[in-house]
């Protein structure tokens, strides 16, 4: 089979188009054809090697397809099943070997590619506004880098919700998708300062909830708009990390609550998996969570897909079509 | 808190028969001219404290004056006097208690002459008198006494918004509580034990571990001679706790981190061993998508509808006999730095109260 193979850690040339043999399922797995796989930036930092992994490895940690084969001892899937998946390394490739309690049955209503596409950026939106604070009806969330990926899927999530959704964005072309994706107020931070907007459009009071994956640049400020006893959920450092800080901050700013969530604790088990995945799937089917598909990618030009990705060109999901 | 003006009036050192010098303001329809009060002049040790006789406090507009039957003793009251927290010099300390409203200022409305009253966050409780906001007035019902209002207002109020608030705790969840048989973590115990929780307390002591399990922790660490880490862990079978309700600060914060299931809450309540060091927000990600606040009862208290619920709630709690606030000992307002050296010697359980009429002590002590 093709695969994307990382030999050495690099730029997008490390990334290399090689003949494989096809995986073989060892216990507890399931092979899966696959039909769409989801580029990340995750993807870009295991290419850097960020992240250590064991050289030489196949890309990718996101992507859909058809079940061709089990071991033995799977009972969960089984040939023919259309399935789904995250955070599993090797998806840039037209096979993966993967483990069968991690893969998550795709609905009817639902296509290869937005399942693909759906897994790690909806999930995380999904555990942000219903578990990490589950959001309220007329309670009010700032998103920031709301065009982004997980922003744009988190404003649809908070407006649905019935919240009142304050975004940042970075250009007018941004805040006209954070607006189509239901962003009451949209905050251009590179022209006006958040802090003093969001203030404003909450009349002194803050927001119940900062959703913030842009962390060193924005953290301080943040906690400045949150109301007394307000949620600061810190899931991302786009700008760079958020520097340790003083727990007595928290209090002086209105007791407030701060967490840093990361996706593979809210899908831990099997049973949270397939929820979270089931409520997601039923949002797109229904058509209440639309995402934006708006580069494929055949698998060999997957250095390509990385360099728009981290070019910051793209806004909306990267595939890659084996 | 007092305004500065009265704690700058013209006050002299109580001396029996040396009143000569005193400046007294006559305050139309006050009983009295002037009261015993405890005045820092210099922070310090408990000696900087000192019985004086000061002028009666004047109620500003919106605030009353009540005479105070009880003072409760708190660790604030120590930072202040000691000089980690900062107030003006001179001032008088003490931030709760109950009494009776004996004046009222020109537009104060929310209480009325007469009325039994407790309140916390007002400086300069430890006197016979003390003028403060009338928002800050809660009513004391009938069914429960000064000594259980006073002794109840911070702790209690604090033990209320931990379990109900700061996380809302349910029945089947288990909580860790630091310093269980102390002001608030006693409180916090019964409070818990009444949800349904189940309730690791840690103590410092075995005599300690008894007064936790009597108010209804299921299991007792006493930190002293076991690693409450580990023991979190046996107890809940390498599960950990839903949530960690944290007075103690920089000697538990990182164990804390280790002892939480996935995405529990810790509470940062207090810092009785010295502050948490600055915290790298990566941690909370890397032990388990953690939660923390810390958290301060001035905030769960801010609203006069919040403040008037959850007292009530309180001291419902208590006339029902759910919540049993214990009261260690009684002082004479004279003996204010005694009771101080009391509280920071950690060699009592409960609570500590000043007593600015001796008779009351005597009455109070005859009924328990």
């Amino acid at each position: 089979m093709k695969a994307i193979q990382v030999k050495q850690p690099g730029g997008p040339e490390a990334m290399e188009l090689v003949e494989l043999p096809v995986p073989q399922p060892k216990a507890r797995e399931a092979v899966v054809r696959l039909t769409a796989s989801g580029v990340n930036f995750i993807d870009v930092y295991n290419r850097e090697g960020r992240y250590k992994v064991p050289l030489p490895f196949v890309l990718g940690q996101e992507g859909a397809g058809t079940v061709t084969a089990v071991a033995a001892d799977v009972k969960s899937v089984k040939p023919g099943d259309r399935v789904a998946w995250t955070s599993v390394l090797g998806s840039y490739a037209e096979y993966a070997a993967l483990p069968a309690d991690r893969l998550v049955p795709i609905p009817a209503g639902v296509t290869d590619q937005q399942a693909a596409a759906a897994m790690l950026q909806a999930m995380t939106a999904h555990y942000l506004a219903h578990d990490s604070y589950p959001l309220k009806r007329d309670q009010t969330a700032l998103v920031h880098a709301a065009a982004g990926g997980v922003g744009l899927l988190l404003t649809q999530m908070a407006h649905n919700i019935g919240a009142r959704v304050i975004a940042t964005v970075s250009t007018e072309e941004k805040a006209k998708l954070a607006r189509e994706a239901g962003a009451d107020e949209v905050i251009l931070y590179t022209q006006a300062d958040f802090e003093v907007e969001t203030k404003r459009l909450t009349s002194g009071k803050g927001v119940d909830v900062v959703y913030d994956s842009v962390g060193k640049t924005t953290f301080e400020k943040g906690l400045n708009i949150l109301r007394p006893r307000g949620m600061m959920v810190l899931y991302g450092g786009s700008s760079g990390a958020v520097p340790a800080f003083d727990p007595i901050t928290l209090t002086q700013k209105g007791s407030l609550f701060l967490t840093r969530p990361s996706l593979g604790h809210y899908i831990a088990t099997q049973e949270e998996l397939t929820a979270r995945s089931g409520a997601v799937f039923g949002m797109m089917a229904a058509g209440t969570l639309k995402l934006r598909i708006e580069h494929l990618y055949p698998l060999a030009e997957a250095q390509r897909a990385h360099r728009e990705l981290e070019g910051r060109k793209t806004t909306g999901k990267l595939l890659l079509i084996p | 808190m007092l305004p500065a003006s009265i704690l700058q009036t013209n006050t002299e050192v109580f001396r029996p028969g040396k009143n000569a010098g005193l400046r007294i303001t006559r305050i139309r329809g006050l009983p009295r001219e002037n009261m015993k009060a405890i005045r820092v002049q210099h922070t310090g040790g408990p000696e900087v404290m000192e019985l004086v006789d000061v002028p009666l406090p004047q109620p500003k507009a919106t605030e009353a004056l009540v005479q105070v039957s009880v003072a409760g003793v708190n660790s604030i009251d120590a930072q202040f006097r000691d000089g980690r927290l900062r107030t003006p010099l001179p001032f008088i300390p003490g931030q709760e208690g109950a009494g009776v409203v004996t004046a009222l200022g020109s537009r104060a409305k929310m209480v009325k002459v007469g009325d039994r009253v407790a309140w916390s966050g007002t400086l300069g409780s430890y006197a016979e008198y003390v003028a403060g906001p009338e928002e800050h007035l809660v009513p004391v019902p009938a069914s429960i006494t000064d000594d259980q209002a006073a002794a109840a207002m911070m702790h209690g109020l604090t033990a209320h918004y931990l379990v109900n608030d700061a996380h809302k705790l349910k029945a089947g969840e288990t909580a860790l509580v630091h310093a269980a048989a102390g002001g608030v973590g006693l409180l916090v115990v019964q409070l818990a034990h009444a949800i349904g929780a189940r309730v690791i307390g840690t103590v410092s002591s075995e005599e300690k571990g008894k007064v936790a399990r009597e108010a209804g922790a299921d299991e007792v660490i006493v930190f002293t001679h076991q690693d409450f880490e580990a023991e979190v862990k046996r107890l809940t079978g390498g599960k950990g706790v839903e949530v960690v309700y944290d007075g103690v600060g920089q000697a538990t914060f990182e164990k804390n981190l280790n002892v939480m299931r996935l995405r529990g809450m810790l509470v940062l309540y207090g810092m009785s061993s010295g502050p948490v060091p600055p915290v790298d927000p990566a941690k909370l990600s890397e032990k388990g998508s953690l939660y923390m606040a810390r958290t301060t009862l001035a905030h769960f208290t801010a609203t006069r509808e919040e403040l008037i619920a959850r007292t009530s709630a309180l001291f419902r709690l208590i006339a029902e006999g759910r919540l049993n606030v214990r009261i260690a000992k009684q002082y004479p307002l004279a003996e204010a730095a005694e009771a101080h050296r009391d509280l920071e010697a950690r060699k009592t359980t409960g609570k500590l109260l000043l007593i600015p009429s001796p008779n009351q002590i005597r009455r109070s002590l005859g009924k328990s």
